[in-house]
């Protein structure tokens, strides 16, 4: 699906924006998306997604760098030449227009005959499966649907790329998984690239080839959804994507790609991408998921195995949710698959947990985030 | 209780006398005498009592015709022009970089807060000077910008409600700035401008001041007209004149709240 | 190499910037310009109007010159007079020697008749001695006031219309003293002006307070209904609700008719309610009320009903959850309505010029008569620049209260 020979689509090279002249939105961004890929930038609020998505798009100019597409800078194209799908946040369908005005309207401005503009809105309208609503206004349509206009019409002038910035922020839950699905199918049918902009993890991983993590106007890594979960490389990454217990300490030792770290009293074996040095400060991330807990005497085997109070327990339906005092550290997370039922555990109740070694990275600590709840966000 | 009596009862003579001086002109007009009050025959609902004479009177007497074809003309010049520069200028302060916005804002509405009357000596003096006082372009010109406060203060407060992220997908999709406005925006914003328009209209339909100090025999309009009719030769035909006018008040009204409502129906998207 | 690139994005930033705002002003810049000259510039003229007249200056050059030199007691030489007459008599030929008499005659009355009379005898005068000849047609001419009066007239730039615009009055010793009460006219005037003006906005307020109150908690379909009941006066002509007073209250009108028919009043003792005061307060309520009512109720409306009942389940009686919840946040709109209302009140012209008589005028009235009547065009000019900087004053008062960009209409 995704081609990586020959130039990228769509590549930043040291892209940085201000509006103001002092502060950055974008700050000094590289990052390059291939043909046919599906990459989504994700974030929180105002760590620069959406302005690198309107530069692209051509509505805003970088203040440094370039952006090329195709191998060709587009500083100076103005957005209607760039040939570029856009799908906005809110969809800004134009309501004064039909759902077949609407999309019409780029093959209108493109200058093309009548007859042909129809076949192209009627095969559009049947590829988002609207078939018959030509004649309806936006403002006659469910919210669904209105997403779906939105889509055909940044579809139906054959752009190779699309931009879709938070294009489904305003519809509910079930409808949000349902459209998550269908924008992938079509996106694979036509093998067009498409530059995804979302702040919900979760949906970045449903559809993504590859996701960047935006962060303070800088990309904190690029990967696969199963590369970003499983081989954060920080620890604001690991901490946003999916759950993560965080513990802070101090390297001791760091061997053959494991290091030791020393939290509260414990010593912790983790992965080391060699970021922390011995003595320095070091953020050790684990997911809950990979916690095993035992109740009697028996031992395993893990590198990592140590004794924990049961300060709460959640039942969530596929899976029971402890919250553990474990190493000093309050509100450590280890969640049990619902396949055995909770085995009995009580709150306030001790219990041993283990972990191996390459369930667990060393990370360099996340300065702006010290103080926070190691497991929030989810 | 009492109090809320109380308070319904005034409000109730309150209403009455908003309205009431309006609706009593009309059955007046089809006063067969030439009085300005009731007839005993009309309180006994006396068919004689009752007559269209003022109104055959209005259309033999050219005096009323040519006022009409002047205030027409003047009105729809002055509004063409008025409209046109007032949505222009109204797009520029939308716009945030807009520097000096309310300044600007505070020059282009100062037409409206200037009592007439120093307007209309101030013009005189000027227009006179240019030779303009005394012809019609002197009282578009005038009338033009009188209504140019109505046209920017509905355009601007129609531009503020429209969402921008139209403008930059009609650009997604291919279309140039001045298509854009053409196609997406000002459709949109076009019952925004009808209705300023229409306000700029009605402001010059009864402006009688600037006529009164500028304009000449060939400038009569109909506020002119019902200014000479009240002050000299008293007729009801002024009364005849005057139901024209309230039917024409009742219709503008009704068109400005539909385009309000049209304007205020326009989705902007999917929230 | 970092702050180099902060530079430049800055530099960036305020290129885009400079465009976007090139953009925004190329698009204001023509109504501003038309604006500017077909309102601003007519503004000026009055202004200039009211401090500068030229036309004495123009006419009698020389006559000015030798006059200037003058100590304004003595005796005047026969140059002077020679002069005089020729430049008097030129001014003859180029019809503008009425315009020059009247404007001697504003500085002393009796003078018009003086000075066109004796011009009128020059033409077919002839002698050795002008000064002989013209004291001769008039012995006026004999006399300092005349030749005073001409020097104080020929002035370019004068601020004898605003002395007297503001009941002032200048003394023989060139000193500034204020008018005799009897003889004051214009003070007292704007004072009344003002008072009106003041008294029709609180009117106003009491009468549009309450049905702006029942429009806005009204249920839709009905708040609609009372809303065209304000919106109907709104639209219609002013002459037609002007013309409407005077159907209802003059002698022979309605209200008077009725009276009379129910025995209230005799048919000999019609009540004069028109051509007065109450008919210039009367007419301009009814005239300016909508003003009021538009933005009390939009006020009104965003105040949501449960504030008030939560005054109430907090133990308020009615009074108290009015005066202390409600109120205050009609506070704006009470402030944007009054003060437009006062507003619009000062400026009125055509429904106190209709329906004031003689009583119920307005200085607006004074400006109208000064230009159409009196002809003292420079003394109205003064009048309506004193106005305008009232007007202006309450502009900006208004801007700094309610904001000139939150103006709505209807």
């Amino acid at each position: 699906m995704v081609s990586t020979d020959g130039t990228p689509h769509v590549e930043f090279t040291g892209v940085s924006k201000s509006y103001d002249g002092r502060n950055w939105v974008v700050r000094d961004l590289d990052l390059a998306v291939q043909k046919g890929e599906f990459l989504t930038m994700l974030g929180p609020s105002g760590s620069g997604k959406t302005t690198c998505l309107m530069m692209l798009a051509g509505f805003e100019t970088p203040a440094a760098g370039t952006i090329h597409i195709n191998g060709v800078p587009v500083g100076d194209l103005p957005p209607h030449k760039r040939d570029i799908g856009v799908v906005f946040q809110n969809y800004a369908l134009f309501p004064h227009m039909t759902v077949g005005g609407n999309l019409a309207f780029p093959l209108e401005v493109r200058g093309m005959d009548p007859s042909e503009q129809q076949e192209r809105v009627a095969r559009t309208l049947r590829l988002v499966r609207l078939e018959g609503l030509e004649d309806r206004r936006p403002g006659q349509l469910s919210g669904g649907q209105q997403q779906r206009v939105a889509i055909a019409r940044a579809l139906v002038f054959d752009p190779e790329l699309v931009l879709m910035d938070e294009p489904l922020g305003a519809l509910d839950r079930r409808l949000r998984e349902e459209m998550q699905y269908e924008i992938r199918r079509i996106q694979r049918t036509l093998g067009i690239t498409v530059v995804y902009v979302t702040h919900d993890q979760q949906e970045a991983m449903v559809m993504s080839d590859r996701v960047a993590v935006f962060r303070g106007g800088a990309i904190e890594q690029v990967a696969s959804p199963e590369v970003l979960y499983e081989e954060p490389e920080r620890a604001f990454v690991a901490h946003f994507i999916g759950e993560n217990n965080r513990l802070n300490g101090v390297v001791r030792t760091v061997g053959d790609g494991v290091c030791e770290v020393e939290v509260g009293d414990a010593l912790i074996k983790a992965v080391s991408l060699g970021q922390c040095p011995p003595g320095a400060a070091a953020t050790v991330v684990v997911r809950p998921e990979r916690v095993n807990i035992s109740l009697g005497e028996g031992r395993h085997s893990y590198a990592n195995e140590f004794d924990a109070d049961i300060e709460d327990i959640a039942f969530l339906g596929d899976h029971i949710r402890l919250r553990l005092k474990l190493c000093g550290h309050s509100g450590f997370i280890v969640k049990i698959p619902n396949v055995v039922g909770h085995g009995g555990v009580l709150e306030g109740d001790q219990i041993r947990v283990g972990w191996t070694a390459l369930d667990c990275r060393a990370l360099k600590p996340d300065a702006a985030d010290d103080g926070e709840d190691p497991s929030a966000s989810g | 209780m009492l109090a809320r009596w109380v308070y319904l009862a005034f409000c109730t003579a309150a209403f009455v006398f908003l309205v009431a001086p309006i609706l009593v002109i009309v059955p007046l007009s089809f006063n067969a005498e030439p009085y300005f009050t009731f007839t005993e025959g009309m309180l006994r609902f006396d068919p004689e009592a009752y007559s269209l004479r003022w109104y055959r009177s209005i259309f033999e007497d050219g005096v009323w015709t040519r006022a009409l074809v002047n205030s027409l003309v003047i009105g729809v010049s002055a509004t063409l022009l008025a409209t046109s520069l007032g949505t222009l200028a109204a797009l520029g302060l939308a716009n945030s970089a807009m520097p000096a916005r309310r300044t600007v804002m505070g020059l282009l509405i100062s037409p409206m807060i200037t009592p007439v009357i120093i307007a209309a000596v101030g013009m005189f003096f000027f227009y006179s000077s240019l030779g303009l006082a005394q012809t019609h372009l002197g009282i578009i010109l005038a009338h033009a910008v009188l209504g140019v406060p109505f046209v920017v203060i509905t355009v601007t407060a129609t531009l503020s409600g429209f969402d921008q992220n139209l403008m930059r997908a009609a650009a997604s999709l291919g279309a140039g700035p001045l298509r854009s406005f053409w196609r997406v925006q000002l459709p949109l914003i076009a019952p925004g401008v009808a209705s300023g328009g229409l306000f700029a209209f009605a402001a010059s339909f009864d402006e009688v001041v600037v006529v009164l100090f500028m304009g000449g025999l060939e400038q009569r309009t109909i506020p002119r007209q019902m200014w000479a009719g009240i002050r000299e030769q008293i007729s009801p035909t002024i009364l005849a004149v005057a139901t024209f006018l309230i039917v024409f008040a009742v219709l503008v009204l009704f068109t400005v709240e539909w385009l309000r409502r049209r304007g205020g129906q326009a989705p902007s998207g999917g929230d | 190499m970092v702050d180099q690139v902060i530079a430049e994005t800055g530099l960036e930033a305020s290129k885009q910037q400079a465009r976007q705002r090139r953009r925004a002003v190329g698009l204001a810049l023509p109504l501003i310009a038309f604006v500017l000259a077909s309102f601003v510039a007519p503004l000026g003229t009055l202004l200039v109007r009211s401090a500068y007249d030229p036309l004495v200056a123009d006419a009698l050059p020389e006559t000015l010159t030798l006059l200037r030199a003058w100590d304004g007691t003595s005796a005047l030489e026969e140059p002077v007079y020679a002069t005089a007459a020729r430049e008097l008599l030129q001014a003859r030929e180029e019809r503008t020697l009425g315009q020059i008499a009247t404007r001697v005659n504003r500085i002393k009355s009796g003078l018009r008749s003086v000075v066109t009379r004796s011009v009128r005898k020059l033409r077919n005068a002839s002698g050795d001695s002008w000064r002989e000849t013209m004291i001769g047609i008039d012995d006026a001419w004999g006399e300092p006031e005349v030749w005073l009066a001409i020097r104080s007239a020929g002035e370019r730039f004068t601020l004898r219309h605003y002395i007297n615009a503001l009941d002032l009055m200048r003394q023989p010793d060139g000193s500034i003293a204020r008018q005799p009460e009897e003889r004051r006219i214009y003070l007292p005037l704007l004072w009344r002006t003002l008072a009106i003006s003041l008294g029709i906005s609180a009117l106003c307020l009491v009468i549009g307070y309450p049905i702006a109150h029942l429009i806005a908690h009204a249920p839709p379909r009905r708040a609609n209904l009372l809303l065209l009941l304000v919106l109907v006066p709104f639209w219609t002509s002013l002459l037609v609700r002007t013309t409407a007073w005077i159907v209802l209250l003059q002698t022979q009108g309605v209200i008077n008719s009725l009276l009379v028919a129910i025995g209230l009043v005799a048919d000999d003792g019609r009540i004069a309610m028109i051509y007065n005061m109450t008919g210039t307060f009367v007419a301009m309520t009814h005239v300016l009320l909508p003003f009021m009512v538009l933005p009390l109720y939009s006020v009104m409306r965003s105040i949501p009903p449960s504030h008030v009942r939560a005054a109430a389940s907090l133990g308020a009686t009615p009074f108290q959850a009015f005066w202390r919840v409600y109120w205050p946040q009609t506070l704006p709109g009470v402030g944007a309505g009054s003060l437009m209302v006062f507003i619009l009140a000062i400026g009125y012209y055509i429904t106190p010029a209709l329906v004031g008589g003689s009583k119920g005028q307005l200085i607006s009235n004074m400006i109208a008569y000064h230009m159409q009547t009196s002809l003292n065009w420079g003394l109205a000019a003064a009048l309506a620049a004193i106005l305008l900087v009232g007007i202006i004053a309450l502009y900006v008062l208004y801007d700094r209260v309610v904001g000139i960009d939150r103006m709505r209409l209807g």
